[in-house]
């Protein structure tokens, strides 16, 4: 079957790429934008020092959120939520979702640590009522409760909450939450380009036959094939 | 380890440490109080009970100045900033989103504490204060600011101008919320408000890009004059910026900026008329339908606003496919009350005026879909579905096959005139009123599913919105139905119901009182002995009612009533003549002359139709009926009005007096 895409060498490839002009300042914001959302201060300090980008954002508040982040991910959800409070009082008050899904967290944490009497007066205090106002957070409460009800939890259908990556999960809920009321996007801009990178290697993959990309890690041009 | 204790103090105990001596204490408590109401509802209203808001309002009023300058770093002054800056917090959080909690603050006496520490040297408390002030202004309690004083614009300018977020969000919330009246928007542009927040569109945040869209919306309402003071010299330039904004990558700039762009459309016909910007905007609404949080709650009201009483709008819409996405977004269901009342009067808007609307929409097989909606344990939700039923149902073309007269709907639909709420029932009604004019022989089924007993039951309402919706209802029902049919009604509502209702104290219920007369006796002449049951009842009311109409309208229905009885036998015209005439003796005119000289077209029509009926030719009566009405000078005011402009007057004038001539009469 006879080809109608177009074949491009590396020579004439890397000739066009030679020709994007793109500016240091740019790359290194890129970078800058990515220590600062993710929170890694000290990295972002010494960038800062180092190629004089100027962060986006106020670097003593990621400490803040950093604190945050780190509580949920110990498990420390009273702690967090008090952190959070202390940083932006209108977090929790104006996002029932997440305020939800940092007090299942605690509930969670109870159970885990087998304190079975607190943990069911803690969801009939304190989850309940958020149960009432919300169908979809009933269904929610009754899920985690229902790991009371297996010995063992492992094997259980909602085994997963127990997990690590449910804090995790949380973490970067609480986290993008932060972000968003610092008025500062909750995403870093580098795994977009570079998803973008693969849509478009993918769209163009249907037309030409060029060196593209395989391993984003080392970004090594590999030779067009036909 | 990770700790996850629930060992807290009772809130009774937190309170009683609030008045502690110790500043460490108090601020331990405050701190306590706040985290425990943040988020929760239910605990911000067990508090509130217990008398918290005052407690901490008189922390704040007691420490307001004990902070005086940013410099000092002991442990004093460190204590003395937290117990503002806790305080402030927990009574905004006692405000954010929960109006009791508002009241309580205001209340307190807190409000001008708070205003009073927006100066305070540190940063902090300043922070807290304008955001528990923001709080407040959400809410519809917030006090009125008088825009119109020197000093208070003065103070507002201020704010906007803070490098704070929270400072000058304040400012924004505060003209949100109370500009109002077109004097006081021209007040604001005047002091260059409008400039000011043009520039934190461009420049500031995205909390303050937010903030300003709705200030200038709130600014430009219904005010073509400021609004095209702000589009132009330069124009286009303004408007662009918000019109980028209608595409940002955050969806609640986007929807607050087409509801800005809305509103400019709506006060202005010179602004935003093109069909770009209005199929932009469709499309953009439609997509904020997708957001599953509060943006796209409030997205189909944006749409609503957009679209209704404008057939271009609804037009293109229809073309972009909104009917079938709304449709599409009601079938996911679970939908959150507040969106769900949404799509809902976005459909009723669509499907107003435009029958290709609503075919569209009934070809999507939605007649479960409403009844599910009319069965909603939401008030708004069970209104909204009514309302929206009932601009479903002016499609003749379906009322005309009978397809709504089945006891899918139907049944729902009796069973929401004893709704607890009475926009809910007024809002049945309506939609029952199109239903019930049924042309097949199916209006049985509404009264077997109890429809015809609820409706009366309806017209004893203590509403008077109420009385006047089912009548009409009742009106409807009746409009060329069989005999058995109005034999069923007449017998139910009885003749004293119906001469009280006629008499009742509402002109809009005395209206659709005499409509349903006129209807029940139209068509043969049997029915017209129903307003002759118990000595005349029904006859005298209409009389003595339209002796003193206070509406054309009430006229025009009773004469129609009347007009109906004269086409009756000897008997009948003679009764219609005896009331016409009862009414003269101490009034020196009749009304029927008074009628008849009315501006109102349809008056005199409906008034010469009933002479018309009462000098027929056939009957052996009408000789003399005529002298009489002669002798008082009604046909010569009928001479009169041979040439009025209105076709339907001359015409039935003519054949008055062709009728009059077959007497020898000139």
């Amino acid at each position: 079957m006879a080809s109608s895409k177009k074949l491009i060498s590396r020579e004439e490839w890397e000739k066009r790429l030679n020709n994007v002009k793109i500016r240091k300042e740019d790359t290194n914001k890129l970078v800058m934008n990515f220590l600062v959302t993710e929170g890694y201060v000290e990295a972002a300090e010494k960038f800062r020092m180092e190629s004089g980008t100027h962060p986006d954002i106020d670097l003593a508040t990621i400490t803040d959120r950093m604190a945050v982040k780190k509580a949920v991910q110990c498990g420390n959800v009273e702690d967090a939520i008090e952190k959070i409070n202390d940083l932006n009082p209108e977090i929790l008050d104006t996002n029932p979702q997440l305020f939800f899904q940092l007090q299942q967290q605690r509930l969670i944490e109870l159970i885990r640590n087998g304190k079975v009497e607190e943990a069911l007066e803690f969801a009939q205090e304190e989850l309940a009522p958020r149960g009432e106002e919300n169908q979809s957070f009933l269904e929610e409460l009754e899920r985690t409760i229902s790991l009371l009800v297996f010995e063992d939890t492992s094997n259980c259908p909602v085994g997963e909450l127990l997990d690590i990556s449910q804090r995790l999960k949380t973490a970067t809920e609480v986290n993008a939450a932060v972000l968003t009321s610092q008025s500062h996007e909750k995403d870093p801009k580098l795994p977009s380009l570079l998803k973008m990178l693969i849509w478009a290697q993918n769209q163009l993959d249907k037309k030409a036959a060029y060196p593209c990309i395989n391993d984003l890690s080392n970004a090594r041009l590999e030779d067009p094939t036909f | 380890m990770p700790s996850a204790t629930v060992n807290k103090p009772r809130p009774s105990e937190l309170l009683s440490r609030l008045t502690s001596a110790e500043p460490e204490v108090k601020v331990r408590a405050l701190r306590e109080v706040k985290n425990q109401i943040i988020g929760n509802r239910t605990k911000k209203l067990s508090f509130l009970k217990l008398g918290a808001v005052p407690a901490v309002a008189g922390i704040l009023a007691d420490s307001i100045d004990d902070v005086t300058d940013n410099n000092n770093c002991n442990n004093d002054s460190n204590n003395a900033i937290n117990i503002l800056v806790q305080s402030a917090a927990a009574l905004g959080s006692f405000a954010c989103g929960f109006d009791a909690g508002v009241q309580a603050v205001l209340d307190a006496g807190a409000f001008p504490n708070l205003l009073r520490l927006l100066a305070n040297p540190n940063e902090k408390v300043v922070d807290a204060v304008a955001r528990a002030l923001r709080m407040i202004y959400q809410s519809k309690l917030a006090p009125k600011y008088d825009f119109l004083q020197q000093k208070n614009m003065e103070f507002l300018i201020s704010l906007l101008n803070s490098e704070k977020e929270n400072v000058s969000g304040l400012g924004a919330s505060i003209i949100t919320r109370s500009c109002e009246t077109n004097l006081e928007q021209k007040a604001l542009f005047d002091a260059g408000i409008l400039r000011k927040l043009n520039s934190l569109l461009e420049g500031g945040s995205l909390s303050q890009r937010d903030a300003s869209l709705e200030s200038l919306a709130t600014i430009f309402r219904n005010n073509p004059e400021v609004i095209s003071k702000f589009a132009g010299p330069e124009i286009g330039r303004p408007l662009s910026s918000i019109i980028d904004l209608a595409k940002d990558r955050y969806p609640r700039t986007r929807l607050l900026a087409c509801m800005c762009l809305i509103v400019i459309r709506n006060a202005s016909p010179h602004f935003l008329q093109d069909i770009g910007i209005k199929t932009k905007l469709i499309h953009i609404l439609l997509e904020l339908l997708d957001d599953p949080g509060q943006v796209g709650d409030e997205a189909p009201f944006a749409f609503s606003s957009l679209i209704a009483q404008k057939e271009d709008l609804q037009k293109l819409a229809l073309e972009a496919n909104a009917i079938d996405k709304l449709h599409h977004h009601i079938k996911k269901g679970s939908l959150h009350p507040r969106r769900y009342e949404g799509i809902l009067l976005a459909l009723d808007d669509m499907c107003s005026k435009l029958e290709s609307c609503r075919s569209k929409f009934l070809s999507l097989q939605v007649l479960n879909l409403l009844a599910d909606a009319l069965t909603d344990y939401n008030a708004g939700v069970r209104a909204a579905a009514c309302i929206c039923l009932k601009s479903v149902t002016r499609s003749i073309k379906n009322l005309s096959a009978g397809y709504f007269m089945n006891e899918t709907i139907v049944i729902p639909l009796v069973q929401l005139f004893l709704d607890p709420s009475t926009s809910v029932q007024v809002a049945a009604l309506g939609a029952t009123s199109n239903i019930v004019v049924d042309f097949t022989t199916r209006k049985s089924i509404f009264v077997q599913c109890g429809g015809m007993k609820q409706l009366v039951q309806l017209a004893k309402s203590m509403e008077s919105s109420v009385r006047s919706n089912a009548l009409w209802a009742l009106k409807n029902f009746v409009f060329q139905a069989d005999n058995r049919l109005k034999e069923g009604v007449f017998s139910e509502l009885t003749a004293s119901l119906l001469s009280s209702l006629i008499r009742d104290p509402e002109p809009s219920v005395q209206e659709q009182a005499l409509a349903l007369v006129r209807n029940l006796v139209d068509g043969c002449i049997n029915l017209i002995e129903f307003v002759f049951a118990e000595d005349g009842l029904i006859l005298g009311a209409i009389g003595r009612q339209l002796q003193c109409a206070s509406k054309a309208e009430i006229g025009i229905q009773g004469m129609y009533a009347l007009c109906n009885v004269a086409s009756g036998n000897e008997f009948h015209k003679e009764a219609v003549m005896q009331l016409l005439f009862t009414q003269m003796g101490d009034k020196n005119q009749s009304f029927v002359i008074k009628f008849l000289q009315s501006n109102d077209s349809r008056l005199c029509t409906a008034t010469v139709w009933t002479i018309v009926n009462l000098t027929c030719p056939s009957s052996p009566g009408a000789p003399g009926r005529l002298e009489k009405l002669r002798n008082a000078g009604i046909v010569s005011q009928i001479k009169n009005m041979v040439n009025d402009p209105c076709v339907d007057v001359k015409l039935r004038v003519r054949t008055v007096l062709g009728q009059s001539m077959a007497f020898g009469d000139n």
